[in-house]
């Protein structure tokens, strides 16, 4: 019997496949079959969906109806420019705070940075539905401690959130207070991770605290800036608790941002074919923010 | 007539021996002052069928609507035997799930059609089949104070039409420097008094076929044209719910108007108040008009999963299709019945305290058969947050008329739903 002879194609084939180790693959199925049922159907089945106009069934043709009309309705591009006001404003105004709180939270100078560190995380560890009902509370125009305090300085009261523009203010208020401390944390982090050396030996070449913070630490922070503010920017997108329960989208539809809007249409409407490509926008939405903000401020140097 | 009396007996033996047989346990789903309302006629219930355990879970409004989604989207699963649905939202499920629930004519409904006024089963059909039984409904009523209307000099009996109401609410200003309006109108966040309007006048979003926009149709222009001259009149506030009783309670509004079942809201908010108030029909949009209209109201469908569907359309029977049942859920909670017979019980007539001894409940209970149809259809919600924006647009002037305004909503309406505008 010669063995130089070659192998068949099949055999090799076999004899490749036998050569693969099954044993890992064996332990990770259950986690595959998991990763398949609930993350990948999901996302494959409500593609599928947002091809079908979902009120008339589950036997519903498939078609372009429901990106026809996302085209073309207006209270989608009411919610995509509600959102993008709110990112717009924000979310830099948010980054800017934490940066100062953070950079403030690592001062040597500062007592018990602990407590602080705590007490400006602490809003995030508040149910929103409590704070959401706290807020209601402090913008009620006829009851609302914010008001009395306005009216007693001798400034008018607001009607908060029965007018457009204040209950726009009171949303981005309401994330500013829950959100800036937890940016905080993370920021601080990024700065505890810059050397001391880097710093001294700025001192000694005679760079002002100032010229510190522009030249040294903003470059060097810039990675977990980045991170904050890609973080913040899906956030946002996805935006739905604060606008479903402080203003409820409204008045008329003046805090609607995509998050409630596909609320609106998946669980009030019951179009879960219309909803599924609302959800497909914002994720798409979201990606290619996130592509320009890695390309604008990822570059290494 | 022998006969007939023999016939009688034997239907009632094979009735109380049917009624023997029923025995398990029967869980509802409903919510608040509902739940209690259902509660209440549990023992009527049980002296008929003893063997019936009734078990009645007050999951919240929106929970119970969110739950049956969830139930109905999963083919019935964890389903009660009973499931409270706002007329309103109904057809959503019946277009959606159109085998989630039994189609109560196989149980005998479709012998009970002319009980009830025909209003309230247009939203519960979808086809021939009749999906849940009508439960309470919202006729429509002014609620007014009768000591602010008497110190600015107004009568009630005398607002007949809208302009009766706006030269009402010009001397109620003058008499109290503006510091009280004739109502509060919720503009930006809901609908209400559009929709109450539009009813009033036979128009409402769609059609009764469910087949048509008909926002923009005549009915409605007069109506959304009302609400603008009742703010340029500044005879009204703007309010949400929770501003609307507000104001009642710190009396800054002389009236408020709003679907009957508002009278235990009124009741329990300012119990202060109690003998002030009084209640008198809407106005008509013209001289001779229509004086009803109806806002809510909600129905009960048994899920298809129900394993105990004999006894749960017992319950049914006797909770909604008897008038005892139906006043006795009016006398507990409030819930105005939808049951015409349930209109001419004692109850009715007598004079309630708190409504400065008005028998108010006869004067609402009489409206109940001059409600036009209307229906929400399957895309209510789509409509309602169209013309929620349309009206405040509307009222800020954004628009030259009401035609324009809703033609605008029409369109939108039906790039939303994909029904045509009605011609």
């Amino acid at each position: 019997m010669t063995t130089s002879q070659p192998l068949s194609p099949p055999a090799r084939r076999a004899g490749r496949w036998a050569r693969i180790p099954k044993a890992p693959y064996l332990f990770i199925l259950p986690y595959l079959l998991i990763f398949a049922t609930f993350w990948a159907w999901p996302i494959i089945s409500s593609f599928l969906m947002s091809f079908k106009d979902s009120r008339l069934g589950a036997d519903a043709p498939y078609a372009l109806s429901n990106w026809s009309r996302l085209i073309q309705d207006e209270f989608f591009r009411t919610a995509l420019r509600n959102t993008l006001v709110i990112l717009v404003v924000q979310v830099p105004l948010m980054l800017s705070l934490a940066t100062v709180l953070a950079v403030a939270l690592n001062s040597k100078l500062l007592k018990a940075a602990g407590w602080f560190r705590f007490a400006f995380f602490a809003p995030l560890v508040v149910g929103t539905v409590a704070y959401s009902a706290v807020f209601r509370l402090l913008f009620n125009t006829d009851f609302g401690v914010v008001n009395r305090a306005l009216t007693g300085i001798g400034l008018p009261a607001v009607d908060w959130l029965n007018q457009a523009g204040p209950a726009m203010s009171v949303i981005i208020m309401a994330m500013l207070w829950r959100w800036t401390g937890y940016n905080a944390i993370i920021l601080l982090a990024g700065l505890q991770g810059i050397s001391e050396d880097v710093y001294e030996a700025a001192s000694i070449d005679g760079a002002t605290p100032a010229q510190q913070f522009w030249k040294i630490t903003l470059p060097l922070l810039r990675p977990t800036l980045l991170f904050c503010m890609v973080l913040s920017v899906i956030g946002t997108l996805q935006l739905f608790t604060e606008p479903a329960l402080i203003t409820n989208s409204g008045p008329g539809n003046a805090t609607m941002t995509l998050g409630t809007y596909l609320y609106q249409q998946g669980f009030r409407s019951f179009n879960f074919g219309y909803a599924s490509a609302i959800a497909y926008t914002v994720a798409a939405i979201a990606a290619v923010f996130s592509v320009i903000q890695l390309r604008l401020f990822g570059r290494e140097r | 007539m022998k006969k007939v009396m023999l016939s009688l007996s034997a239907l009632l033996l094979v009735g109380s021996a049917a009624a023997q047989d029923l025995s398990g346990t029967v869980t509802i789903w409903s919510w608040d002052a509902a739940a209690k309302a259902l509660e209440s006629t549990i023992p009527s219930f049980n002296k008929k069928y003893p063997n019936v355990k009734v078990k009645v879970e007050d999951l919240g409004n929106q929970n119970v609507y969110d739950r049956g989604l969830a139930g109905c989207a999963a083919g019935g699963q964890d389903m009660p035997d009973i499931y409270s649905i706002e007329n309103n939202e109904a057809e959503v499920f019946w277009a959606r799930f159109p085998d989630c629930f039994v189609d109560l004519n196989t149980k005998g409904a479709d012998k009970l059609v002319k009980n009830f006024p025909a209003f309230k089963w247009t939203e519960l059909m979808a086809g021939n089949k009749r999906y849940a039984m009508p439960w309470d409904s919202g006729p429509v009523v002014m609620f007014y104070r009768r000591d602010l209307y008497q110190q600015a000099g107004v009568n009630p009996a005398s607002i007949k039409t809208w302009e009766d109401f706006i030269a009402a609410g010009k001397k109620v200003n003058a008499k109290f420097n503006n510091n009280v309006k004739m109502a509060t109108v919720a503009n930006g966040q809901d609908d209400e008094w559009f929709r109450m309007l539009a009813n009033q006048n036979g128009c409402f979003y769609f059609d009764n076929a469910a087949k048509a926009v008909t926002v923009n149709q005549p009915g409605c222009v007069s109506a959304l044209n009302t609400i603008k001259k009742l703010y340029d009149a500044q005879v009204v506030a703007t309010g949400d719910w929770g501003g609307q009783i507000t104001n009642v309670k710190a009396g800054k509004t002389a009236s408020a108007m709003f679907g009957a079942w508002y009278e235990g809201t009124i009741r329990t908010n300012a119990p202060d108040q109690k003998g002030k108030w009084g209640v008198y029909l809407m106005p008509a949009s013209k001289a001779g008009g229509v004086r009803a209209s109806n806002l809510g109201g909600s129905a009960l469908a048994i899920p298809s999963s129900s394993k105990n569907q004999a006894a749960a359309y017992a319950f049914l029977e006797n909770a909604l299709a008897t008038a005892g049942g139906q006043v006795t859920m009016l006398k507990s909670q409030g819930l105005v019945p939808s049951l015409l017979s349930a209109t001419k019980d004692p109850y009715v007539k007598t004079a309630q305290p708190y409504w400065g001894n008005q028998a108010i409940w006869q004067t609402i209970l009489g409206t109940l058969g001059d409600v036009p149809q209307a229906r929400g259809t399957q895309y209510f919600q789509d409509a309602r947050q169209v013309m929620i924006v349309v009206q405040a647009d509307y009222i800020k002037g954004r628009y030259k008329t009401a035609k324009e305004a809703l033609d605008d909503a029409a369109k939108k309406i039906s790039s939303a739903t994909g029904l045509p505008v009605a011609k």
